[in-house]
C-alpha cells in the first residue's frame, strides 16, 4: 500500500531544516541521522548523510536517482558474509 | 497465421486470448484492444482480416509499450536499483526475493535449484 498522495512524501521536518541549513552555509559535512524512514527529496541531492543502521552510521551520498527512496534503503541493517562451510 | 506487432504469431485461439501472446498484453489490455478495434473478442485469430490486424497494430503502437521496448524498460528499472545500491538493488544483485518474502524456505524462483548443504539439520527431513 502506498502512501496517500494527499499527504505528500514523508520528510522529517527537523532533518529537512538541517539540510537547508547545511546548504546555506555550504557545509560539506555529512549529516548524521537516525531518520531512516525519511523520503529523499530533490533538495537532498549532493548532500552526504550518515545513516544509522542500528549499529553504525553508513555514508550515503545522495544522487539524482535516489529521489523518492527512503534514507534507510541505503543503509543495510543486516549483513551476510556467507555460510561457515563455504570456501 | 496472422502476425501482429512484428514477430508475434498468435494461434487459433479467440482474439482476446491470442493477443495475450504478445509480451506486455494481458487479459485487461487484450479486452481493451478488442473493444477499440471493434473486434468480437471471440473471433479466432486466424479469421481476423488485414484491416482489423492493422488496426490492432496501430493501437499497440500508440497506447502500449510491448516486446523489446518493454523488456528494455524493465531491465533499465532494475539496473537503476542496482546502481544506486538501495535495498531492492542489493536483493537484485544477490538474486534473492526483492519484496520481503521469506528465504528460510521457498523463494525457489529467485534462488534457483536447491543446493543441498551437508550437515545441515534439516537435510534428513527433506529426503
Amino acid at each position: 500500500m502506498t502512501r496517500s498522495a494527499k499527504k505528500g512524501p514523508y520528510v522529517d521536518e527537523k532533518l529537512y531544516m538541517k539540510v537547508m541549513k547545511a546548504k546555506e552555509s555550504g557545509g560539506r559535512e555529512a549529516i548524521k541521522t537516525w531518520r531512516r524512514a525519511c523520503t529523499i527529496v530533490p533538495e537532498f541531492i549532493g548532500e552526504t548523510f550518515m545513516v544509522h543502521n542500528g549499529k553504525t552510521f553508513l555514508r550515503v551520498q545522495i544522487t539524482e536517482d535516489m529521489v523518492g527512496h527512503k534514507l534507510g534503503e541505503f543503509s543495510p541493517t543486516r549483513m551476510f558474509r556467507g555460510h561457515s562451510g563455504r570456501k | 497465421m496472422p502476425r501482429v506487432a512484428g514477430v508475434d504469431i498468435p494461434n487459433d485461439k479467440a482474439a482476446m486470448y491470442a493477443f495475450r501472446y504478445i509480451y506486455g498484453v494481458g487479459p485487461k489490455s487484450a479486452a481493451m484492444i478488442c473493444e477499440k478495434a471493434g473486434i468480437d473478442p471471440r473471433t479466432p485469430a486466424k479469421e481476423l482480416d488485414e484491416e482489423q490486424l492493422s488496426k490492432v497494430a496501430g493501437i499497440l503502437e500508440e497506447d502500449f509499450i510491448i516486446e523489446g521496448q518493454l523488456r528494455r524498460q524493465v531491465q533499465q528499472n532494475v539496473a537503476r536499483l542496482r546502481d544506486i545500491a538501495c535495498y531492492r538493488g542489493l536483493r537484485h544483485r544477490r538474486g534473492l526475493p526483492v519484496r520481503g518474502q521469506r528465504t528460510k524456505t521457498n523463494a525457489r524462483t529467485r534462488k534457483g535449484p536447491r543446493k543441498t548443504v551437508a550437515g545441515k539439520k534439516s537435510v534428513k527431513e527433506m529426503r
